[in-house]
Formats: structure tokens, sequence, C-alpha cells
């Protein structure tokens, strides 16, 4: 290093020309690299910072679209409204049950596919395929197959009627609606956790089982200890992921609730990204839906610090 | 000893099959159903009775306008990934090999920037984009998504494993840190910035929460939001939907069938869709 740099010193760049406002400034790292970051600068500014600080500002304000000039200054009012509406903490209820039925699931389904198709099987490059899919296409795609499935007369609500379930329209269904969108969610997602686990998997050396076959391990035992130990850690990468992806849902529900207020039927699929958007640009109450998204923001922030606290322990 | 093994064997085949059929039969249901007229719907119909009426549907009736909404798509998802092809790279080398002055702050705004959910600023977004008179414009879904954060601190990680002795051996031939970058650094880039076009793609094509809301007139949808408004609008006319599910999806499966390799391997790589 020392040595080439030496070099440079003794070989001046550009020989004949004398040193231009141009090869100054292209030499500089300052200048250079200031001028290299500057697009994304002036973006990020311009369509993140100013954004999120607007966002912060208006929380506190009542401000409505129509009469944005009219906007004043209400303290916290704003989450103090939010904190007594109902409907917030259902949506926050609906919120949490869909994380907690589809993460764990989706988590266990990927690895499940993923321990199958690492095995030496016959068509797992086909299987693979299939089962991830459903992650690379649009979730309103999926949810319009999804609804058209569960319309009544089709193959499927015919199979379902066999054992007894009568009307299956579970999107249209108050009590089924939540659990549908978590299927949803499950049968995207699970794609995603098996590639992440299957790059994990084929990290384990392969003498360890061997060794552990010869010491007469079962297959359970080598699963117990020497599987799950390897892809520990990737499951807190694949939870946290889910977890924040199963906060976020929207376009699931937007597809389900058609012409109606998003979180249809009656609310039943409402969240807390519903909830904002419904208030925020639906009815265009910029102060209070921007209070809902900080609410919003919060409950991510709590959510992932316990988790990484919660997970962390175990190891 | 032998018997069980078979048993253990011919379980792991009969799980495997059953989740792919699970797995699969929404998507042959949709094709099959694409293919039949109306009144087939839900009733299996020898291969004489299908029929392309409802994909020529989507081509020749002006309320869905498969093709202007395939157009919208690509140009939105065409520009993006040009922007991020050139924003991304600039800044992410320049965190990884030039010293400036406030390196640590920029550094910092993309790691920040990076864990923030999008819908934190979809508010004021769409109230700005509305009071430039940006809404239903291209502007409007292309300018904000020219740069992602998360690709600069992909690339940037990259760049780092780049030897400094490329540079120090770009100055011997006294080339300027802008050409070293053009010419030399970019060009070695090439594996990682084709991955980050493709999670872009996948991510962008796919987009649905930010198209639906930014533009509100047919004109301006893209595919998914196409599709979600024939939905609702002829929601009993499930062969015409399916084909337009097929349409709007066909692109993404050709593309990832193309890719298939680098966008499982950029998956697991970086575990995150774009």
């Amino acid at each position: 290093m020392s040595v080439s740099r030496n070099n440079s010193k003794s070989i001046q760049p550009y020989p004949y020309k004398k040193q231009s406002w141009f090869s100054s400034f292209a030499d500089s790292d300052n200048k250079v690299g200031w001028l290299f970051i500057l697009p994304f600068l002036i973006l990020w500014a311009w369509w993140f910072f100013y954004p999120f600080v607007q966002s912060f500002i208006r929380s506190f304000q009542d401000m409505n679209f129509a009469a944005m000039d009219e906007a004043k200054f209400i303290g916290l009012n704003n989450f103090i409204q939010i904190l007594q509406d109902p409907e917030f903490f259902q949506a926050v209820l609906h919120s949490l049950q869909i994380v907690l039925i589809a993460v764990p699931t989706q988590t266990i389904l990927g690895l499940l596919m993923a321990l199958l198709v690492n095995q030496k099987i016959k068509g797992k490059g086909i299987f693979r395929t299939i089962f991830f899919i459903p992650y690379i296409t649009s979730q309103i795609a999926v949810t319009t197959v999804f609804m058209m499935l569960f319309k009544q007369g089709t193959f499927l609500t015919n199979f379902f009627g066999i054992f007894g379930f009568g009307d299956v329209t579970w999107f249209a269904d108050t009590s089924y609606a939540l659990i549908f969108v978590a299927i949803l969610f499950i049968f995207q997602q699970a794609g995603f956790s098996m590639i992440v686990y299957l790059a994990a998997l084929q990290e384990v050396p392969k003498d360890l089982y061997e060794a552990a076959g010869i010491d007469g391990a079962s297959k359970w035992d080598k699963f117990r200890y020497i599987t799950v130990p390897f892809v520990k850690p990737i499951s807190f990468f694949v939870i946290s992921v889910s977890t924040i992806l199963g906060f976020q849902i929207y376009d699931q529900i937007a597809a389900i609730s058609r012409y109606g207020a998003l979180g249809s039927p009656a609310g039943a699929t409402s969240t807390v990204v519903t909830y904002f958007y419904q208030h925020g640009i639906r009815y265009m109450n910029i102060g209070y839906g921007s209070a809902a998204v900080l609410l919003f923001f919060f409950i991510i922030l709590i959510i992932t610090f316990l988790q990484k606290k919660l997970l962390d322990d175990k190891e | 000893m032998k018997a069980r093994k078979h048993l253990a064997l011919f379980a792991n085949y009969a799980i495997i099959i059953v989740l792919g059929l699970l797995f699969i039969l929404p998507f042959i249901y949709t094709i099959y159903t694409s293919l039949v007229s109306t009144r087939d719907v839900n009733k299996l119909v020898s291969i004489t009775n299908w029929t392309f009426d409802n994909y020529i549907m989507y081509f020749t009736n002006d309320a869905y306008n498969v093709p202007r909404w395939f157009l919208n798509t690509t140009i939105m998802t065409g520009a993006v990934i040009v922007g991020n092809l050139i924003v991304n790279p600039l800044a992410a080398f320049a965190l990884a090999k030039l010293n400036f002055k406030g390196k640590k702050i920029i550094y910092w705004i993309v790691l920040a920037t990076m864990m923030v959910p999008y819908h934190m600023i979809l508010i004021p977004v769409y109230v700005n984009m509305a009071n430039l008179g940006w809404l239903n414009t291209f502007l409007a879904l292309v300018i904000p998504f020219l740069y992602q954060s998360l690709y600069i601190f992909m690339l940037r990680q990259f760049f780092v494993t780049v030897p400094n002795e490329f540079m120090e051996a770009a100055r011997i031939d006294g080339m300027s840190k802008i050409g070293l970058f053009w010419k030399i650094v970019y060009p070695l880039a090439r594996s990682p910035l084709i991955t980050m076009s493709i999670l872009a793609f996948a991510g962008t094509w796919n987009s649905y929460l930010i198209p639906s809301t930014l533009t509100n007139t047919p004109k301006m949808y893209v595919l998914v939001v196409g599709l979600n408004s024939v939905k609702d609008a002829v929601f009993e006319n499930t062969a015409l939907i399916m084909a337009g599910v097929v349409l709007t999806t066909l692109p993404i499966l050709i593309f990832f069938f193309l890719f298939q390799k680098q966008y499982i391997e950029g998956i697991s790589s970086s575990g995150i869709k774009g």
C-alpha cells in the first residue's frame, strides 16, 4: 500500500497538461463525494425527510385537506381522540390477531417446505418453484383468485360442502374475514421464509449428520440437535421480517373491501394501517390521520423491541 | 428397518405433494377458468369448448384498458429501475470509498430511512403531490422512488469489498475519481446491480398501495390497480376476472422464470423484497 502511494506521488496524473479545473475537482474526495451523494440527498430531503417532518408536525394539528390554511395546533388532542376511539382499539387488536396467527404459521410452514425440498427427492426443484410462486405474484392478484375460489358454487366451496360447510364466502363474513386475510398472508409469505431457511440449511455441514448417524442418532435427534441450532439465528430474521410485514398488510384488505369502507365487511378486517388510511386519505383528515400513523409506527417499534429482547434471551 | 425407511419416504412424498397441490391448484383453477365461457365456470368442459373471449375482451373493450395499463406499468417500473441504477450506486460508492465531510451523517440517514415503513409518510406525500398537481401523472409514480435506501446499503456493502488497489492503480493511470467510478467500479458491480434491478422490478411491478393512492383515473392505472377495479366492477363474472389475473401476473412470472437464479440468490442474501 505505502509503496503504491509513493509511486502515485512521483507519477503525476496528466503530465503534459496543467491541472485543469475539472481534474482538480474530480480528484478531491470531498467534492466528488458530495457530488455523488447529491442526487440521493435531494430526493431524500424532498420526498422523505420533508414529508416525515410534516407528518410529525401535523399530528399535533387540526388540519383538513379541504381547508389546509385553517390548520391550527391542538396539542395532543388528536392522540387523545384516537385513544378514545373504540374502532382504533379494534384495529390494533385485528393487527395483532393477524400477526399472531400468520407469523408462527408461515414460519413453521416455511421451515417445513425448506426441509422437504432440501432432501434428495425427485422433482424438488419443481416443488421449490411452486412454493415460491405466490410470493412473486401481486397480493391483489392472489386475493382476487381466493375471492373467486370462495364464492358460492365453486369447485372449492362444493368440496367444502361435503364436510358440512354451508356458506363459505369467508371474505364477506365478519367472523371469518380476518382469518381469510391471515391465510392470504401465510400463502404468500411462506415461500419467502422457505428460501431464507433453505439458504441456512445448505450451510449445515453434511458430515455432522453422518457422524450423528454413526452414533445412532434418530432422525428426530438430528433435527433437534443439529438442524434447529443451525437455523435458529435465521429464524429471528424470518420472524421479525414477517411480523413487520404483517403489521403493514394493506393490499389484501383493500381488495376484500371492494367499494365499501376499508376494513369491510363491517370493520371486521380493519387494521392500524386501514385506520390511518381511512381517516388521513379517504376522509382527508390529515392531522388525525398523521397522529394515527405515528401511533402505528410506535406500535411497530415496541413490538420489534420486545421481539428482539424475547428471542435474544432464549439464545 | 427397510420397510420403515420406505414408509418414511412415502410420507415425505405424500406431504410434499399435498402441499404442492395446495399451492398450485388456485393457479390452475385461475388459468382454467380464464379459458372457459361464463356459463361454463366451475364446470369441467372439454378443450373444444375453451375460448379466448375473456382475453379478447381486455383488448377490445375500452372499459378495461389493459394495453394502456400495461404501458403505464412498464413506464413506471422502467423509470424507477433506471433511476435506481444511477442514484443508488453513486451514493453507495461515495459512502464506501470516498472520504467526504459529513459521511457519517449520510450513512446514518441511509440506515434510519431503511427502518421506516413507507406508510409513515404516505399522507404528506399524497398531499404534496396534490398541491404540485402531480396526482395522476408519472411524476408521482416515479420521482420519489428513484432511490431506495435499502439498495444503497446493499451496494455499499459490495463496494467496501472492492480492493483499494484498484483506486491506487487508477490514480497512477491519471484517472479521476469520477472516471474511476464509471470506467472501473461500476462495471465491477454488475452482479449486485442486476440483483438490485430484479428486486426493484418485482417490488415496483406488484406495488398497489402507492399507485392506488396517487392515481384515480382509469387512464393512469397500473395493471394491479386496474385488475382490482375490474374485479370490483364485474365481481360476478369470474371468467373475465381470471383472465385479468393471468394478464397481470404473466409478465412477472415470465420475468421470474428468466431470472429465477439471481432473484432467489438476491433474496437469500438480502432477505428483502423490493
